[in-house]
């Protein structure tokens, strides 16, 4: 035993001390600099779930003037926790007391599944829906907020709007063609739809049901300058809120996904052609009295001109003679008629981004025959919206011109390709004025507004040939005439007018499209030519032609 | 030393302290901007509700049969335009039918003018 005097001395003592304290630095050290980084280092607030949801707000769609067309609002949904709830009876009876759609079983094997937390009943309620589901007390009931897709003007527009998936990602039109940039968000993507234009438009062909029973319809305005589409609608008109549960009828989109044979409006075209071949010149005369063979077909003016053995070249459109414009074809030939139908855009081509429009039908062979039935408009297929681009060379000075369908549209920078001399046009446009004036297309005409067209019937194409029974008629026009603005093209598909007036393209298309431009013409900022409305010089075919070769 | 040893290390507590503040503040500042995002977005959600609310109202079909029936109102007229150089004579018609100073005012008879502005 050691004595007390003598205590003992600890060696290791000192260095114990250090090393404890050494260790007990290290934890402190390692608490502080974990609390520093905690205190430093919240938490990535860019992460949380809440700012991802404000980027997904899908962008609006408005017209030219910027009324709403399409817009993503807050909604709710509603869904169901099955593993919080205790009696599923109540509960399904309280959601069938609002939805009497759904059904019992369905609903009921819904709430068994104890294993989910989360079932979806029913998207996108309705105020009235979340207020009625409040008022059952029901429990378990999760309503979930969740944007929604809504087109305040309804129908309007619908076919070139399309519509989104219940998701939000774009499956028809427009919804579809810029559903990138669209979920991008930010800006609203502008239309060079008119809202107001595209209601006449569609208000006049719902109208014309009235007065004609009819299978379809298609109306379009385009602004000769720029191409670009200020209204654009097909009828029946479809509604973007259904999603295409729809009737066929109603889920085609005449005016740009169907093909027609289009008729006389073609006439224009097959002149313009063969003035610009140099094969015909507007004092010609002809004879079509009698029918003529071309081909493998026999042509025949099913209504005969007032003096056919000498009609002039006006005549042929005032009057639509099948026989004149088979006989102009004829001169060209087929080669110089393709090339200039191709020229403005029938046979096919069309930009790869924007909406698209059907590809033509074209004849199996460009022969005699198929030059002959093309002069008059049957034999090649089109769909309206490539049509209608083909009567802005006859607005605007001879130039073809690509449809526009997002503002802005700077004139400066529109692709232009020239198809026709500006006297060419000049000359066609006062043809199709005295078609309006004295011709086939006199209830086209709008007052003020020197409405020049043309008339166009074409019976439809069956398993049997042409079937006389059934019809398309349509008018293109361009307005006004001494200084033109825009070109309307109005295509009715199978119209008979209830009164049992005739059902050619006079009594049906070129009465919708006069009411469409004495409506339309002030919406558009187009003045009346208050000149033609003191005076209305009459005008006969010889005066265009003269008027028109003195130019 | 030992000295200079406490002041270094209260230098360094304050200076951890105020770093730990300003973490808090600006913290407090995140939090206020993400409410303030939050509730722009909910204005903004807002808005699109009433903007589409007030594009409902005005569509073309309801504003125009209102426009019609409670005002009078119809689309634009052709009659309703006239040249600039008419303008002249019409104001001058227009003059001639105002009463004198004084004089009670009298009816205005019909513009036999086809331009005259519709409703």
């Amino acid at each position: 035993m050691r004595p007390f005097t003598a205590p003992y001395e600890d060696v290791w003592g000192p260095r114990r001390a250090r090393i404890i304290a050494g260790v007990l630095a290290l934890i402190f050290a390692v608490i502080v600099g974990r609390s520093a980084h905690v205190a430093f280092n919240g938490p990535d607030r860019s992460a949380l779930p809440v700012a991802k949801a404000e980027i997904a707000r899908r962008g609006d769609i408005i017209d030219r003037k910027g009324e709403l067309l399409a817009t993503t609002v807050q909604g709710k949904s509603l869904a169901v926790d099955p593993s919080a709830i205790w009696d599923s009876r109540d509960v399904v009876a309280g959601i069938r007391s609002v939805f009497p759609d759904l059904g019992q079983d369905a609903l009921t094997a819904l709430m068994a599944d104890k294993k989910r937390q989360f079932a979806w009943v029913r998207r996108e309620l309705t105020d009235e829906q979340v207020k009625a589901l409040k008022e059952t007390g029901v429990e378990g009931l999760l309503f979930v907020d969740e944007p929604q897709r809504v087109y305040p003007n309804g129908k309007l527009a619908g076919h070139f709007l399309g519509y989104t998936s219940i998701d939000g990602d774009g499956l028809e039109g427009a919804e579809r063609v810029y559903n990138d940039q669209l979920k991008k968000g930010g800006g609203p993507l502008q239309l060079t739809l008119d809202a107001s234009v595209q209601f006449v438009v569609e208000e006049e062909l719902q109208a014309a049901y009235a007065d004609f029973d009819m299978k379809g319809a298609v109306g379009i305005v385009v602004d000769v300058s720029t191409g670009a589409v200020r209204a654009v609608a097909s009828w029946p008109a479809a509604d973007p809120r259904r999603r295409g549960d729809e009737s066929d009828a109603a889920k085609t989109n005449r005016a740009l996904n169907s093909r027609m044979e289009l008729g006389s409006i073609y006439k224009p075209l097959t002149v313009a052609a063969a003035l610009e071949s140099g094969v015909l010149k507007p004092t010609d005369m002809f004879d079509t009295s009698k029918p003529v063979r071309i081909g493998a077909v026999t042509v025949r003016d099913p209504h005969p001109l007032p003096h056919p053995a000498s009609v002039s070249v006006t005549d042929i459109l005032a009057y639509s003679s099948n026989v004149g414009a088979a006989d102009i074809a004829q001169r060209m030939g087929p080669v110089a008629q393709k090339t200039f139908l191709a020229k403005v855009g029938l046979l096919g081509g069309q930009p790869a981004v924007g909406p698209q429009w059907a590809s033509p039908l074209l004849p199996p062979q460009w022969d005699a025959t198929a030059m002959a039935t093309i002069a008059y408009g049957h034999g090649l297929s089109v769909s309206p919206m490539a049509f209608v681009m083909t009567y802005l060379p006859f607005a605007n000075g001879g130039e073809y011109l690509l449809p526009s369908f997002v503002e802005p549209v700077d004139p400066a920078k529109v692709a232009r390709k020239r198809v026709m001399s500006a006297q060419t046009a000049a000359m066609v446009l006062d043809m199709m004025r005295v078609t309006v004036l004295e011709g086939s297309g006199k209830n086209a005409e709008a007052r003020g507004y020197e409405v020049a067209g043309k008339t166009g019937t074409a019976e439809k194409p069956g398993p049997n040939g042409y079937d006389p029974d059934r019809n398309i008629t349509s008018f293109a026009a361009v307005f006004p005439a001494s200084r033109p603005q825009y070109v309307v093209l109005v295509v009715l598909d199978e119209a008979q007018p209830r009164t049992g007036a005739q059902r050619t393209a006079s009594f049906t298309a070129a009465t919708i499209a006069g009411k469409v431009i004495a409506r339309a013409a002030s919406l558009l900022d187009v003045r009346p030519v208050l000149e033609a409305m003191a005076t209305r010089a009459p005008t006969s075919g010889a005066d265009a032609v003269a008027k028109v070769g003195a130019q | 030393m030992n000295r200079l040893a406490i002041i270094g290390g209260l230098v360094v507590a304050a200076l951890a302290v105020a770093v730990y503040r300003a973490k808090l503040g600006a913290e407090d500042t995140q939090a206020r901007i993400e409410d303030l995002k939050t509730q722009v977005a909910d204005e903004e959600k807002a808005i699109a509700g009433l903007r589409a609310d007030e594009a409902v109202l005005t569509r073309p079909e309801r504003i125009g049969g209102i426009a019609q029936q409670q005002l009078g109102l119809a689309p634009a007229n052709p009659n309703q335009y006239t040249a600039a150089e008419a303008l002249k004579q019409r104001l001058g018609e227009e003059r001639t039918r105002l009463p004198a100073p004084g004089q009670p005012p009298a009816t205005l008879a019909p513009s036999p003018d086809p331009v005259t502005p519709q409703r």
